[in-house]
């Protein structure tokens, strides 16, 4: 039977969003040739949506839909396996970084809720304290909206307490955030940075 | 000898016992371990998932401070020490703007590869009194230690070895394994757990497998990572020591076993059976 599944050239639709990537990260993408060595180095390519390679090959093509709704730009642990291996030196993990920067500053909601607002929410208690007190991130971070919600709905809250009861036998949770007196250089570095920021 | 120290904001929560083990371990060295003053957390995973410029630009505040001090840093923080690297390099490339002054011209010393210098090694031998003989241990670097070379300078990244040297100077045999450097999914346990739990799993099970009774480590995510999912399992689980609470056990006359206490996964049978408490 004949394959009509569209097909799609390097180029075809327009340069413009690899030729961007490639200015913004410094990363030479075009060199990829899917030797697939990423994806088998990756210890959580089975996690994916889009493969390492295939995020690459979406780049060549210029699809920023497609990487932007991933759950791999979310998944992904910047590891740095891939870019280790990668054989033509393209930097897999930063590429996959970037676009997880880029997804942030969008208005595409993410794939991993729980993973983008974690990460969002450590950024806020840097700028409150200047250092990070972990029972104050989790504690934030149960408060976002939704959150609580889904840990009471799969049983994680539970956990959550015991660990934390756990840990505070041990005296490995601290009550008290630590504060850091420069926290004030802190925030007006946040002001200058905003445009840069989520 | 002078040094300045990140501690980094896990040293100051959950990884207590490492700064500790780490203090004694220096002063036993006879090293000045200077805290850099009024240090700011470094962004972590969090900075640079969001925002590349603020990953290059908080960890600078604490470059610059050191800087003032005119001392090598050494960051204990596997993920500290990463982005610390990254942001120096960065910073001379002149790549993201900052607000404080740099040049970008310390050191910035991974503890393990500091330690297992032949001169340190040396040190370190001559101090051990009583040797770990018969621990068998698998040394677990992972990911943020080594990876990428170009910024951690690791030339032997496949198969690194100053988690080795150092179990080794103990007297305690390190046993070669596939993985040392495979991540254990510390950073993705909030929000994707099943990720973290079949990245953590395959680990101990490798370790097992290559017949460790122990696994030692260098970064505080990965120790308590690995610690914490093994709470409740009674038989065969692996105590996570830091390399440093084993040096510091076997320089010690007398050890106590209160400097485990803070572990999940109960190490003080093991090292009773073995003899050395």
């Amino acid at each position: 039977m004949q394959d009509t599944r569209e097909r799609q050239i390097i180029g075809e639709g327009g340069e413009s969003f690899l030729r961007r990537m490639e200015g913004e990260t410094g990363v030479t993408i075009s060199s990829c040739y899917q030797c697939e060595r990423c994806t088998n180095a990756c210890p959580v390519a089975e996690f994916m949506d889009v493969k390492p390679h295939q995020i690459i090959r979406h780049v060549q093509m210029g699809r920023p839909e497609v990487l932007l709704n991933s759950a791999t730009i979310w998944v992904c642990l910047s590891c740095e396996t891939c870019t280790t291996y990668c054989p033509n030196d393209v930097g897999v993990a930063e590429v996959i970084n970037h676009l997880r920067n880029m997804a942030a500053r969008s208005s595409v909601p993410p794939k991993e809720k729980h993973l983008a607002v974690f990460h969002h929410t450590f950024l806020e208690q840097l700028r409150r304290f200047g250092r990070v007190n972990e029972f104050w991130l989790m504690n934030a971070f149960n408060l976002k909206p939704g959150i609580l919600k889904d840990k009471i709905k799969d049983g994680t809250l539970k956990d959550e307490i015991l660990l934390g009861l756990a840990l505070g036998k041990r005296g490995k949770l601290h009550l008290m955030p630590r504060r850091c007196k420069g926290v004030k250089e802190i925030r007006e570095l946040y002001r200058r940075k905003r445009g840069e920021l989520p | 000898m002078k040094l300045s120290f990140y501690p980094g904001c896990s040293l100051e929560g959950m990884a207590n016992d490492y700064a500790q083990s780490i203090t004694a371990v220096f002063d036993a060295l006879g090293i000045d371990l200077i805290e850099i003053e009024d240090w700011s957390c470094c962004g972590a995973t969090a900075a640079h998932s969001l925002s590349e410029a603020m990953s290059v630009a908080l960890p600078a505040r604490n470059l610059a401070l050191a800087e003032k001090m005119g001392l090598d840093v050494v960051a204990p923080c596997a993920n500290c020490f990463n982005r610390l690297r990254y942001s120096q390099q960065m910073v001379k490339k002149k790549i993201v703007d900052i607000p404080w002054d740099l040049t970008g011209d310390i050191r910035i010393h991974d503890i393990t590869r500091f330690l297992a210098e032949p001169e340190m090694l040396r040190q370190i031998r001559e101090r051990v009194r009583r040797p770990l003989k018969g621990l068998k241990a698998v040394c677990y670097y992972g990911c943020q230690t080594v990876r990428h070379p170009s910024i951690t300078g690791f030339t032997d990244y496949e198969n690194p070895q100053t988690l080795d040297l150092l179990v080794s100077a103990t007297g305690a045999e390190s046993i070669d394994w596939s993985y040392k450097s495979t991540c254990c999914g510390a950073s993705i346990g909030i929000g994707r757990k099943d990720i973290q739990e079949t990245l953590t799993r395959r680990i101990l099970d490798k370790a097992r497998q290559a017949g460790a009774e122990a696994v030692v480590v260098s970064c505080p995510l990965c120790q308590s990572n690995l610690d914490v999912f093994q709470r409740g399992v009674t038989e065969g689980s692996l105590p996570v020591f830091y390399f440093t609470e084993l040096l510091r056990l076997a320089f010690e006359e007398e050890p106590d076993a209160r400097w485990f206490k803070r572990h999940l996964t109960d190490p003080v049978g093991l090292l009773q059976a073995k003899g050395f408490l």
